[in-house]
């Protein structure tokens, strides 16, 4: 599921990101670039994709790891 | 003039974009030429040498495109989009286009009757030889706002260069309208509905209530902050914190809006673009709105504020995608449970296509400030917000204010502190 997860971060940043800086990032993904808009593409990626709604209410610092974002679908599927 | 013929035509209820836009016309005007803005596009030099005849297949292609290009104003209000019909050109031969921009936003639309896009050919050469070196295009902000805008001219140079566009039909606004009023468009209104509510029963009623008691005539002015130290330095912060640079900005000037009005809660109303969806993408209709941001601000460093503002500039995106309808509705149930009217009247606008954040030196951003200027550059009768902030690139801040609320002296203290907030963080 993380290469699928790093491919979805990669085209919600139009690509400026790719998919294997994100599966390799030890550092959180707004530091490789991912902003805010791209993080709001991303959101509209997992909840098309997975199925899930994403609760913006709560805490959402999983957006900004691939660990974080993979324990979240898993959790919330 | 350029004839036109569209696949369909069909009316709706406006989008929640065009509803948004719709609401400040009819607060503005009879100023509401305001909303009017434009692009110029150079025509590019493997299109050239272009025809006035070329060029006008181009633009009659991408009216049939965009529908939102030859959607009009009905009553009610709905949208009314035409299959037929022909836009009105105007040549003008070895003219600046910028001022025909000019003179091309510089009436009101007519929008019920007139297309929502005003075009005009700059042109050189004689008669015999005559070629068009720049398009001028003025929109009407019911059809596009700046990202659509975008989205026009990058199809308009495909078209020029290549005849057509291959790229299936764009997502157009008659089907968002259908969306939108869909279980799932529902769904998104109400999530967002509920963050306007939830935040309009906590925030001060407005953030400028005090009045400055030094109005000008006529009360509207806008300073324009030009700062290339600003913006290295926003860059700079964007690039240590791992946030954009729109978020640095948005929070810096929440936290001198608190600083000038001694609120420690702050609200604003930054202008979400809503493309963050796969089906609002490319779409060429308007679908900015305002979203709410809400940032509780205390004695902290800069650093600590930005950390809190990032998730809550997430869900100040996400409600920006909401019924106005909605929004109206919850406002007024919680002014009237208050007591008291509730708006910010307080608004940010982010203008700028591309983030682009590298991380500054010290030295560029300390010499940068010399060059940084401010200006004076408009003045009208309304404006149906009192603070507002536009964002454009090369470090230009405009603040435009109602000095009935804000005067001139605290509009320039505003964007001469904002400089030094940032340009202080950066270099910490």
């Amino acid at each position: 599921m993380k290469e699928r997860l790093a491919e979805l971060v990669s085209e919600s940043c139009d690509g400026q990101v790719s998919a294997a800086e994100v599966m390799a990032a030890t550092v959180p993904l707004s530091y490789l670039g991912v902003t805010s808009l791209a993080q709001m593409r991303l959101i509209d990626a997992l909840e098309r994709e997975y199925g899930v709604e994403i609760d913006l209410g709560g805490d959402v610092s999983f957006l900004d790891s691939l660990d974080g974002l993979a324990a979240w679908v898993s959790a919330a599927r | 003039m350029i004839a036109f013929s569209g696949a369909r035509s069909g009316t709706a209820p406006l989008t929640w974009g065009q509803r948004a836009i719709w609401d400040a016309i009819g607060r503005t005007a009879p100023d509401d030429r305001y909303f009017n803005f434009g692009r110029v596009l150079e025509v590019p030099r493997g299109a050239r040498p272009a025809s006035v005849a070329h060029v006008s297949r181009a633009v009659g292609l991408l009216v049939e495109r965009h529908e939102a290009l030859r959607t009009l104003v009905a009553p009610g209000p709905r949208q009314d989009l035409r299959d037929r019909g022909a836009v009105e050109v105007a040549i003008a031969p070895e003219r600046d286009p910028e001022a025909v921009l000019a003179e091309l936003c510089g009436t009101a639309f007519d929008y019920e009757r007139e297309w929502p896009l005003r075009v005009a050919l700059v042109t050189e050469g004689s008669a015999a030889g005559e070629e068009v070196t720049h398009i001028v295009l003025a929109f009407c902000h019911m059809a596009a706002d700046g990202l659509g805008a975008e989205r026009v001219l990058r199809d308009l140079r495909l078209i020029l260069l290549r005849g057509g566009l291959r790229e299936g039909p764009p997502p157009q606004p008659l089907d968002l309208a259908q969306w939108q009023g869909s279980a799932a468009g529902r769904r998104q209104a109400a999530g967002a509905a509920a963050h306007w509510e939830r935040e309009h029963r906590r925030i001060p009623p407005t953030m400028f209530h005090v009045a400055s008691g030094a109005a000008e005539r006529p009360p509207i002015r806008r300073a324009l902050l030009t700062s290339p130290a600003a913006d290295m330095a926003a860059q700079r912060l964007a690039v240590r914190h791992g946030a954009s640079t729109s978020t640095v900005l948005l929070t810096a000037v929440s936290a001198m809006v608190a600083e000038l009005t001694g609120h420690e809660t702050v609200a604003v109303l930054p202008i979400v673009g809503n493309r963050f969806r796969h089906d609002t993408r490319a779409a060429v209709t308007t679908l900015s709105q305002e979203g709410l941001f809400v940032l509780d601000v205390a004695e902290e460093g800069f650093a600590d504020l930005l950390a809190r503002a990032r998730p809550a500039v997430l869900r100040a995106y996400r409600s920006g995608y909401h019924d106005p309808g909605d929004r109206e509705r919850v406002v007024a149930e919680a002014s009237r449970d208050r007591g008291v009217p509730v708006h910010p009247y307080c608004c940010f606008n982010d203008m700028r296509f591309a983030e682009r954040a590298v991380y500054r030196d010290e030295a560029p951003i300390k010499e940068a400030l010399d060059a940084t200027r401010i200006a004076w550059p408009l003045s009208q009768d309304r404006l149906n917000c009192r603070f507002c902030v536009h964002v454009n690139e090369g470090g230009r801040i405009s603040l435009t204010a109602d000095t009935r609320w804000l005067a001139t002296a605290d509009m320039e203290r505003f964007l001469v502190e904002l400089e030094r907030l940032l340009v202080e963080a950066a270099l910490r």
